[in-house]
């Protein structure tokens, strides 16, 4: 079997898949939005960029090659506004999560918890924009909706952190 | 009567994995029950933190009733976690008619009176909850491992909304 079939390799190339297009969806994000919300923006930009580099890594040490980001990404709708960007932020989020539970379903263990704190970690900062939690992030990626007025990621310990950079790739 | 219950608990708890060796082997096995998988004490254990969780929100919500509107979605999330713990766990012990949806509620001894100090006392436990399921992850079959770390991330969720700096949740 060659590297690339691995379940492994095919889980961390659909995560990176889905961080490729959040770098790319927050751009249009922290342009739309100002003050502490663009803040949070571009603290979760520089997070999804640390962990798609990681996965970059980790694919690579299993003797794969990454996936390469699209050029451009078709946003699901137009966004134009504020309200608008924080529902993207959202959504991005919601994938971001779906990918990573791929991870928690490999026999790996160490995979299994990286793709489990990752998917948390996508989880907060979903919530973080919206205002409201989910029942089962990652599972089921609601349809984008409008966000709570006033809701976003005030405060700076908003949003728990990011995918952890150190990853099982360099253990 | 009771090894019937067992039995049909551990095949439940077996559809999740089609080629799990005790589920494709029932049949043929009738007077011999296989003994309980490691993933069904998982389960059960998950319904009993979703348990107690629940009896949490109740208690205090019967002690700062003005926290009803901020605490009600998240108490509904925690019934979603737990209706869908019960479904990979059909036994007798573990499933309840309509209406009792909460079977053995355990009792919670105290909970804070104020609602800053109540709201912590829950953030607290939602992340004691998260890190204990995370800690299940590792030696279950890979569907229950993706639920559990879903609700994991739900409760992580839970108590980011119930910090200190969201008292609008």
């Amino acid at each position: 079997m060659s590297a690339s079939a691995t379940p492994a390799v095919r889980a961390l190339q659909a995560a990176l898949d889905a961080e490729h297009a959040a770098v790319y969806g927050y751009g249009a994000v922290g342009a739309h939005l100002t003050g502490a919300r663009q803040k949070a923006a571009v603290r979760y930009w520089v997070a999804h960029q640390m962990a798609r580099d990681t996965l970059a890594a980790m694919i690579t040490a299993l003797g794969a090659q990454p996936v390469a980001a699209a050029a451009a990404y078709q946003l699901p709708f137009p966004v134009h506004d504020e309200q608008a960007a924080v529902m993207l932020a959202a959504l991005l989020e919601d994938r971001v999560a779906a990918a990573y539970l791929g991870l928690v379903a490999l026999s790996d263990a160490r995979l299994r918890m990286f793709g489990a704190r990752a998917l948390q970690s996508a989880a907060l900062r979903a919530a973080s924009w919206r205002g409201q939690s989910l029942a089962f992030p990652g599972l089921e990626v609601p349809a984008p909706g409008p966000v709570p007025a006033g809701s976003g990621p005030a405060s700076p310990t908003a949003g728990g952190g990011s995918p952890t950079p150190t990853g099982p790739a360099g253990g | 009567m009771r090894q019937e219950a067992t039995r049909r608990g551990v095949l439940a708890a077996a559809v999740s994995l089609p080629l799990l060796a005790a589920g494709c082997k029932g049949v043929g096995a009738l007077g011999n029950p296989p003994p309980p998988l490691p993933d069904v004490a998982v389960v059960r254990d998950a319904i009993a933190g979703e348990t107690l969780m629940i009896s949490r929100y109740n208690a205090v919500l019967a002690a700062v009733p003005a926290l009803a509107g901020s605490l009600h979605p998240l108490l509904l999330q925690h019934r979603e976690h737990l209706a869908r713990l019960r479904a990979r766990l059909v036994d007798a012990r573990a499933s309840s008619p309509p209406g009792h949806q909460v079977t053995a509620s355990p009792a919670v001894a105290h909970v804070p009176g104020t609602p800053a100090a109540a709201r912590a006392y829950l953030r607290h436990a939602e992340q004691a909850a998260a890190a204990a399921l995370l800690g299940k992850l590792t030696a279950t079959p890979p569907s229950l491992a993706q639920l559990l770390a879903s609700i994991a991330a739900s409760e992580a969720t839970h108590a980011l909304l119930l910090g200190p700096g969201r008292q609008t949740v």
